[in-house]
């Protein structure tokens, strides 16, 4: 019987040359199951927009509505939170949200799950932060620490309130990546132990005797797989969401700073 | 936990001696046994690749989204958007004007029917004062010779009556020769008469 972690691991599908980066160590650049799935994902969305906008007309046909629809969705969804500035961000949230995305999906029919290493999470989980920085010192100079001081909060209050502001918003990226890291390893190694006992309980019917016991436990396992199996197709999607929600928040806060607060 | 320097079971050094792909699933069954605790997520010198790969791959799929699918999606949007807002201002155009010919067709309508009023009540004013006229000219021509019937009728009656002493002249001169024999004129008739 396979652990349930061990799906997580990484193996090497195609070995490259390491790069000794100065500073940093070793960073082995082998293709390994988790680029490969992220490549994978990559090309999927590639290819989803490159059929569903292939024929792009006025008049959608079909395949062109569902591209549309997820286009206007995370569109509306960032001009919804951000406002009209939306738009310059929309190119960001929508990859975050359609890689995500992909990748969550990507997890539930092959054998391997990027989103599921701490590793990725805490890339895109940094990225993001980053950006939001970059976009708030740009846009608001050495207006960003009213980020911490919200306005109209009395002196003594902002002893109190400026640390926690600025520790949630250290947290950010750490949420942020902790998140959807936690979603997908915990739904896969749900998935995960619920088909073992569905193994194991099988084999010991099929020792006989007393062992018949395990049928029933073996076909409800196979139903909680089955029911898991659609519960994670569900939070798949609403951790791709909640990802780019987030992101937008986030940026909304450092775009329109001391705007409407 | 080097999955390189495992014990191999057979087929994973033999794959991993080829190099090629497909060999997650054979993997994994094959390296199912050597596992320890510990979540396979904290193995940190699988990170460096994962970051760069990730990085590279994002950047990727960024660019191809932002610089081909989304101006081409937003592109089909604006257009669809700004067809439909241009055809409902055509709607609203058209129907503007509609309306405004309207008006000026039920304007002109009115106005013909004005017309076409005062052309009756011209038609009838004159008829009435036609008639008015003709009436008047009938009555005064039959006045006309309703008096010189009149007139005529006098004139007859006068002739009648003058006759009439005439008669009773011969009359009473034929009676006196008859009665008495002898003949009377005129002239002692008329004296008779005017004494009597």
């Amino acid at each position: 019987m396979a652990s349930p972690m061990h799906q997580f691991e990484i193996q090497t599908v195609l070995p490259l040359p390491s790069v000794n980066v100065p500073g940093i160590g070793v960073i082995d650049l082998s293709i390994t199951n988790s680029i490969m799935s992220m490549l994978i994902a990559a090309s999927i969305v590639v290819l989803f927009f490159a059929i569903t906008t292939a024929k792009a007309s006025v008049v959608p046909g079909r395949s062109q509505l569902i591209g549309e629809g997820i286009f206007s969705y995370i569109d509306d969804l960032t001009t919804g939170i951000i406002g009209h500035e939306g738009r310059s961000f929309f190119p960001f949230v929508f990859t975050l949200f359609t890689f995500i995305l992909a990748m969550n999906m990507l997890g539930l029919f092959l054998a391997f799950t990027s989103t599921s290493q701490l590793a990725v999470t805490a890339t895109l989980g940094m990225m993001t932060i980053l950006l939001v920085l970059v976009v708030g010192f740009i846009r608001n100079g050495h207006n960003m620490y009213k980020l911490f001081v919200p306005a109209g909060v009395p002196w003594y209050m902002l002893i109190l309130v400026t640390p926690i502001e600025l520790i949630s918003f250290l947290l950010r990226p750490v949420t942020l990546a902790l998140r959807l890291f936690g979603n997908m390893l915990g739904g896969h190694v749900a998935l995960k132990v619920f088909a073992g006992f569905v193994v194991s309980l099988g084999a010991m019917a099929a020792g006989g005797g007393l062992g018949l016991l395990g049928i029933p436990g073996a076909a409800l396992s196979l139903g909680g797989v089955v029911a898991l199996t659609a519960l994670e197709f569900l939070v798949a999607f609403l951790q791709a969401f909640v990802f780019a929600v987030l992101t937008c928040v986030y940026l909304n806060d450092v775009v329109n700073l001391g705007h409407h607060h | 936990m080097a999955v390189e320097t495992t014990p191999p079971p057979g087929p994973d050094s033999a794959l991993a001696a080829a190099g090629t792909g497909e060999v997650t699933a054979t993997t994994e069954a094959a390296h199912g046994g050597s596992e320890s605790g510990g979540l396979p997520q904290f193995k940190f010198e699988y990170w460096g690749g994962q970051i760069v790969w990730l990085l590279l791959i994002f950047a990727v799929l960024y660019t191809l989204l932002a610089t081909v699918f989304v101006p081409r999606l937003r592109r089909i949007l604006d257009t669809r958007a700004k067809t439909i807002a241009d055809a409902v201002e055509q709607a609203r155009t058209v129907q503007a004007e509609a309306e405004v010919q309207a008006a000026a067709a039920k304007a002109e309508v009115d106005a013909a029917r004005a017309q076409a009023r005062a052309l009756a009540g011209d038609a009838r004013t004159k008829a009435l004062a036609d008639l008015a006229r003709s009436q008047a000219a009938e009555d005064e021509r039959l006045e006309a010779e309703l008096s010189k019937a009149d007139e005529r009728i006098r004139a007859m009656r006068d002739a009648a009556l003058t006759n009439v002493g005439d008669i009773a002249m011969d009359a009473a001169s034929d009676i006196v020769a008859k009665l008495t024999g002898v003949k009377v004129t005129g002239a002692e008739i008329k004296s008779a008469q005017g004494a009597a």
